[in-house]
């Protein structure tokens, strides 16, 4: 939010700005008699310039980018940004141009400030793909769906309006977001999370599975849907065939903005080329070419027509782009290493937070591609080139250690990646902060008394490396636990761990999902590295460019990671088992019953008098058949 | 069983005690027996009933504790007050909501006559007289005549009880000249306040000009109409009647048409929501892209209509614009007809509805009806496109409507004949004057889809008919029609509901009923009376209402979320549960108890043939 609200008046100014200069270069070259009428000019000129300037936030916006980067691991990123706007007006909610009215009711419904809804499948590659750049802290989410939101109401109303509002999504995205109504799904992080006064809500589904049922009520939210435009790349085939997908949908709103919807895809696709073959090595071999033919199976014939500007960035990597530097060449869009299949219309360097050159964009207009000439931008490479991402400071993981259905370990493992020596040199006595922030369901009952920190394999006090801890413990059947912490590493640190012991609760047999005996899945905890900023600045760009992609890559964002979902087994019932007890209760009460009504209408006396009888009668019979017997084997032989 | 063994054991050699029961009889009986003699078995002591009671007090409790254990396993259901649900239905069957309505009659005399009380009192029979012969209406009851004589004489009224508000003297046959509509307003002030909160009043005044060269009528938009001309009695009578019965009765309707009262359905939801949703719809946006500023212009327009549909139901208007949305039937070019042309036989494949994604509204919740109005603009490659009726012409709207659906108008741009490679790709407003024209369309659909008529231009009376047009969109009288008819619709399918709730309540025996439906449903029966009172003294607007609520209740029992997603515990599953136990335990305690008693009948009999061996022998 806070970030936000500065962003935006900036960006306002920066649109009048050419308007402001123009006056006085209408009143230079005239002097003398002329300067009464250039003064009415001049008046007329502010006028129609303030009017237009008052009219031109009223209107509604919508803009469209896409943005492809090669990978290190021979795959390649396509990320598309879609943002519409609204302005601040009485008819929010009722008439709209080009904004969704679903989610524009939805906002004035809920009263919601900010909300972010991602449906996620795969696992982003910090190693791999990146865990230092915006795309990775804003882009990578964890599997499953993930929503939060931050609600503009008194505290003791968000409860309810969060349940609404997960209803109302689950039917909006036919998704089954209605199960994180329940209260032991959500929770309500004060700072692990983002800091914020009580009023935000977080709960995650890892289990939920993402297709094109989701896609389409998300594409829907577009003006023009997959019809035309950047979003008709998305050829379903290709986007699901990926190695991470995930669909994202942030909502902020505010009294002076409007409200903003920024609609993300994110896809990690293997390029779809004929040398199949050198897929999993890169060593000493070419990256593959590729073209938008080959990740989408499309190829881009122009914009769509209601929006305000079209554009698709290539970006190249601080690995590309420090090859290339130290080879000598310039880095146009052809040089000695690659060749862009277009000419690209503007080239923007980025910068990351300590003013290093880190990235390359060519930026393409799509308005300037028709269905006659469609855009088909795509990279073939020269020389075999091998880079590496920049890494997040640590590389989180997360497992579960172990055995048997009654207890176990949470381990948080950090792996340095010396990353804090290639920027700030080496001083020895430094620290790094951390941020965890993890929710655990209830039936996986956390002892947080039992936390345990090993740095380098020696056992450390808990204060001497966490400075700020909130725990909201577990309760039955009613809230999950939450922990949010903040610890201190030394920057000298290789690897540190940490160990939470936990037991297994029992779960009603209500409760069970339908595959029960798959195991329970625990959401993915959150890594935040507060000292770290992703950001990227673009010192050379044109402000009235306007590109919300560029500019949520500008945004302060602290570098933060996923771990991974982990899965816990837990002792499942025979779930035809209340049946069964009932039965075999009811035998043995009933057995019990009949005897002791037997016993007590038991005539004993009686009884062995019978007995005797019979045995009387018993050896009488025993007679015949001996003497019988006799007969018969008298006659045999 | 060890311990009565033993007790048992302890007993056999001890010399036992003359009343200690069957144990010590036993040695008695038994001796004869084991002598082998043929004589029956003999017995010296009386039977004990010891095991008799024991086997008899356990089945006995059982059978005591079988109604707890029923009541304690019963589920609960709130009861339903059915008897009020068939009482209303009879009610509603044998006399159906009727309201009771006025109809005054005024003659405007220009010249001066002795008006008498016979003469009105002759007048208001023949009136009455003629609303017999007229054909009747479903939502009318008694219609009460009075009539008003005013000449330059004086002014006389018959005593009847039609409270209307004329006040003699404040019109007179020269303020004609001002116009329909001044002469409305002027009519709806001498007319006061009439009518009040009781029933509807309405009048019909003849006024009397001799210079006419026919007669005229003209229909205000309030509560009353007027006949201008020269016109003996007889006709004045016969044109007040028809006036009276065609339009305010039935809203010009005629027979066999589809109108209001035919039909079942008002298009407004159980919950008395509506929401009114129009799309601009750009089939092409690479051809055109149009807009339109339907916030300040169409909120100006319905507004009235807004308000002045409220007691039927709650409206709120919503708009979008889409891009992409094709239709999906084809149309053929007709070069005589100068433009792509759609017959009416294509018009239900219109609607495309994969494409057109109309339905993104979350504020229409629960069971709100939304109803949709769509302008499409069509493509370069099918515009100018043009709605062709079955007679061959054009239609003059190039619209159509889908009954409980909405409607759809085909809006052909003004630069449609022009070469659409100019044009390409541009973004344009729809100017006011077209807007406001589609929206007045629209309103004339919504008419229609309320089931009146969208105007009244070809209606055949004998002579020349204007009605005066609201800026409401509804006048008065065709309001009264709809919360009559409204009421009515609403009361017929509330009963529907909840009698096929308690019947579906009564089939299954089973089924948890929260006490919240139950109610829901005596709230919802409240309302239900309160309607039907309303409707007898001719309230209509507050008795359409109560019919809202008291459907809105109706159908929120009937959908209540514990009727919906409980399945029911069946009785299958109950014995299932209840069997294991009771079947052995219950088979035990009867064998008991059966054997139990046989023995002693055979032991008592027994003792009785002892004490008659015994008399005989002594």
């Amino acid at each position: 939010m806070a970030a936000h609200s500065r962003g935006h008046p900036a960006m306002r100014e920066r649109e009048f700005s050419p308007a402001g200069t123009s006056p006085y270069w209408w009143i230079r070259p005239c002097a003398g008699p002329i300067l009464f009428l250039s003064l009415l000019f001049l008046f007329l000129f502010l006028f129609t310039a303030a009017a237009a300037s008052a009219a031109a936030p009223e209107e509604e916006k919508f803009t469209e980018e896409l943005l492809l980067r090669p990978l290190p691991d021979r795959k390649a990123l396509a990320h598309f940004h879609f943002r519409s706007s609204a302005p601040p007006a009485a008819s929010v909610g009722r008439h709209h141009h080009l904004f969704p009215k679903a989610i524009s009711q939805l906002v004035k419904k809920y009263h919601i400030s900010e909300l972010e809804l991602s449906f996620t499948q795969g696992r982003w590659n910090y190693e791999q793909w990146g865990g230092f750049d915006p795309m990775s802290t804003n882009n990578a989410k964890p599997p499953g769906v993930e929503l939060w939101a931050v609600f503009d109401l008194p505290l003791s109303e968000i409860d309810a309006t969060w349940k609404n509002l997960t209803h109302t999504l689950s039917g909006l995205f036919c998704a089954s977001i209605n199960f994180l109504e329940s209260s032991t799904a959500f929770s309500a992080p004060r700072w692990g999370f983002k800091l914020n006064e009580g009023n935000l809500r977080y709960g995650a589904l890892p289990r939920e599975a993402v297709c094109t049922e989701n896609l389409t009520p998300w594409l829907k939210l577009l003006p023009c849907r997959d019809k035309a435009g950047i979003a008709s790349l998305l050829y379903r085939p290709s986007i699901y065939k990926g190695y991470y997908h995930s669909q994202k949908l942030k909502l902020r709103s505010s009294q002076s903005l409007g409200i903003i919807l920024d609609q993300t895809l994110t896809v990690v696709l293997q390029p779809n080329t004929v040398s199949g073959e050198q897929l999993h090595s890169n060593h000493g071999q070419l990256q593959p070419n590729w073209s938008m033919r080959h990740l989408f199976n499309r190829k881009l014939s122009g914009k769509c027509l209601v929006s305000k500007s079209s554009r698709v960035f290539i970006e190249v990597d601080k690995g590309i782009v420090d090859n290339v530097n130290k080879s000598g060449s310039d880095l146009s869009w052809s040089n000695e290493f690659f060749v862009l299949s277009n000419s690209p219309d503007k080239l923007i360097k980025g910068q990351n937070h300590v003013e290093i050159q880190s990235s390359f964009l060519y930026v393409y207009d799509a308005s300037n591609y028709t269905e006659e000439k469609p855009l088909d931008v795509g990279i073939t490479w020269k020389l075999p080139l091998v880079w590496t991402c920049t890494p997040s400071p640590f590389h989180a993981s997360r497992f579960l250690m172990g055995s048997g259905n009654e207890r176990g370990s949470i381990a948080l493992s950090f792996m340095s990646t010396n990353l804090h020596k290639q920027i700030s040199g080496s001083p020895t006595d430094c620290s790094i902060k951390a941020v965890i922030f993890q929710v655990v369901p209830w039936y996986v009952k956390v002892y947080y008394h039992s936390l345990e920190i090993f740095i380098d394999g020696s056992r450390k006090t808990v204060s001497e490396v966490v400075d700020k801890i909130h725990v909201i413990p577990s309760e039955d059947k009613l809230l999950p636990g939450t922990l949010e912490m903040l610890l201190r590493f030394p920057c000298s640190m290789q690897s540190g761990t940490l160990t939470l012991d936990f037991d297994k609760g029992f779960l009603h047999i209500d409760e069970y999902p339908p595959d029960a005996n798959q195991g329970f899945d625990i959401p993915s905890a959150l890594v935040s590295f507060p000292e770290f900023s992703s950001a990227r600045s673009y010192p050379e760009i044109d402000p009235v460019l306007g590109s919300p992609l560029l500019e949520n890559f500008q945004e302060d964002s602290v570098v933060k990671s996923y771990t991974e979902v982990l899965l816990v087994p837990l002792t499942t019932p025979d779930f035809s088992m209340p049946y069964n007890v009932i039965t075999f209760t009811c035998t043995v009460l009933a057995l019990y019953f009949g005897s002791l009504l037997n016993a007590l209408r038991r005539r004993i006396g009686e009884e062995e008098r019978e007995l005797k009888k019979t045995v009387v009668i018993l050896k009488k019979w025993q007679l015949l058949a001996s003497i019988l017997y006799r007969k018969f084997v008298d006659e045999l032989f | 069983m060890l311990a009565m063994a033993e007790i048992a054991g302890d007993e056999a050699p001890t010399p036992p005690p003359p009343i200690s029961g069957e144990v010590s009889t036993d040695p008695y009986t038994s001796t004869p027996a084991s002598t082998g003699s043929n004589n029956p078995p003999l017995r010296t002591t009386k039977p004990g009933v010891k095991r008799l009671i024991l086997t008899a007090s356990v089945l006995l409790s059982f059978l005591v504790g079988l109604p707890f254990l029923l009541k304690s396993t019963e589920i609960h259901r709130s009861p339903l007050p059915s008897d009020a649900i068939t009482a209303l239905a009879h009610r509603l069957h044998s006399t159906p909501p009727s309201f009771p309505c006025g109809l005054h009659a005024v003659f405007l005399r220009s010249v001066p006559d002795r008006s008498d009380a016979s003469l009105t009192r002759r007048l208001e029979q023949s009136i009455s007289a003629q609303l017999q012969l007229l054909p009747a209406t479903s939502t009318a009851g008694n219609v009460s005549v009075s009539v008003t004589v005013e000449s330059a004489g004086g002014c006389s009224s018959s005593s009847s009880n039609v409270d209307s508000g004329w006040q003699c003297g404040t019109v007179t046959s020269a303020d004609l000249v001002i116009g329909d509509e001044v002469f409305d307003e002027l009519l709806h002030s001498a007319l006061g306040s009439g009518g009040g909160d009781g029933s509807r009043v309405y009048t019909v005044v003849v006024v009397e000009v001799d210079d006419a060269e026919g007669m005229r009528i003209v229909v205000g938009k309030h509560r009353h109409a007027w006949v201008v001309g020269k016109a003996d009695e007889v006709k004045a009578v016969s044109v007040i009647g028809k006036v009276f019965a065609k339009y305010f009765m039935n809203g010009g309707i005629e027979e066999g048409e589809a109108g209001i009262g035919k039909g079942e359905f008002m298009p407004v939801g159980s919950d008395g929501n509506v929401v009114l949703s129009f799309s601009l719809l750009n089939a092409d946006p690479s051809d055109w892209v149009y807009d339109w500023d339907f916030e300040k212009i169409g909120e100006r327009m319905l507004n009235p209509v807004v308000e002045a549909l409220r007691p039927i139901a709650e409206i709120n208007i919503e708009s979008q614009v889409l891009y992409h949305t094709p239709k999906s039937s084809y149309s053929y070019s007709d070069d005589k007809l100068g433009g792509n042309v759609l017959s009416m036989g294509d018009i239900p494949f219109f609607v495309n509805s994969n494409e057109w994604h109309l339905d993104t509204s979350i504020s229409a919740t629960g069971r709100s009806k939304v109803l949709q109005f769509v302008v499409y603009i069509p493509s370069a490659r099918e515009c100018p496109l043009y709605l062709q009726l079955p007679d061959g012409r054009l239609s003059k709207t190039n619209a159509f409507i889908s009954p409980m659906w909405g409607g759809v108008l085909i809006w052909n741009p003004p630069d449609c004949s022009l070469d659409s490679k100019k044009t390409h790709g541009t973004r344009k407003k729809m100017s006011s004057q077209e807007l406001m024209e589609t929206i007045e369309i629209f309103i004339g659909q919504l008419r229609q889809l309320f089931g009146l008529k969208p105007s009244y231009l070809s209606q055949n009376m004998d002579m020349p008919t204007k009605f005066v047009v609201s800026e409401k969109g509804f006048t008065e009288w065709e309001l009264d029609l709809l919360y009559r008819h409204h009421a009515r619709s609403n009361l017929l399918s509330c009963l529907t509901t909840l009698e096929s709730l308690s019947s579906l309540v009564r089939s299954l025996p089973r089924m948890i009923v929260m006490d919240e439906i139950g109610r829901q449903v005596e709230l919802s029966l409240e309302a239900a009376n309160l309607a039907q009172g309303n409707a007898t003294l001719g309230i209509s607007d507050s008795s359409a209402v109560y019919a809202t609520r008291a459907r809105a209740l109706a159908e929120d029992a009937f959908f209540h979320p514990s009727i919906m997603s409980i399945s029911y515990a069946s009785i299958e599953h109950y014995f299932a549960i209840y069997m294991p136990f009771f079947a052995p335990v219950s088979l035990h305690v009867l064998l008991a108890a059966i054997k139990e008693l046989k023995r002693y009948k055979a032991e008592r009999a027994k003792y009785s043939a002892f004490l008659a061996s015994q008399a005989t022998s002594s």
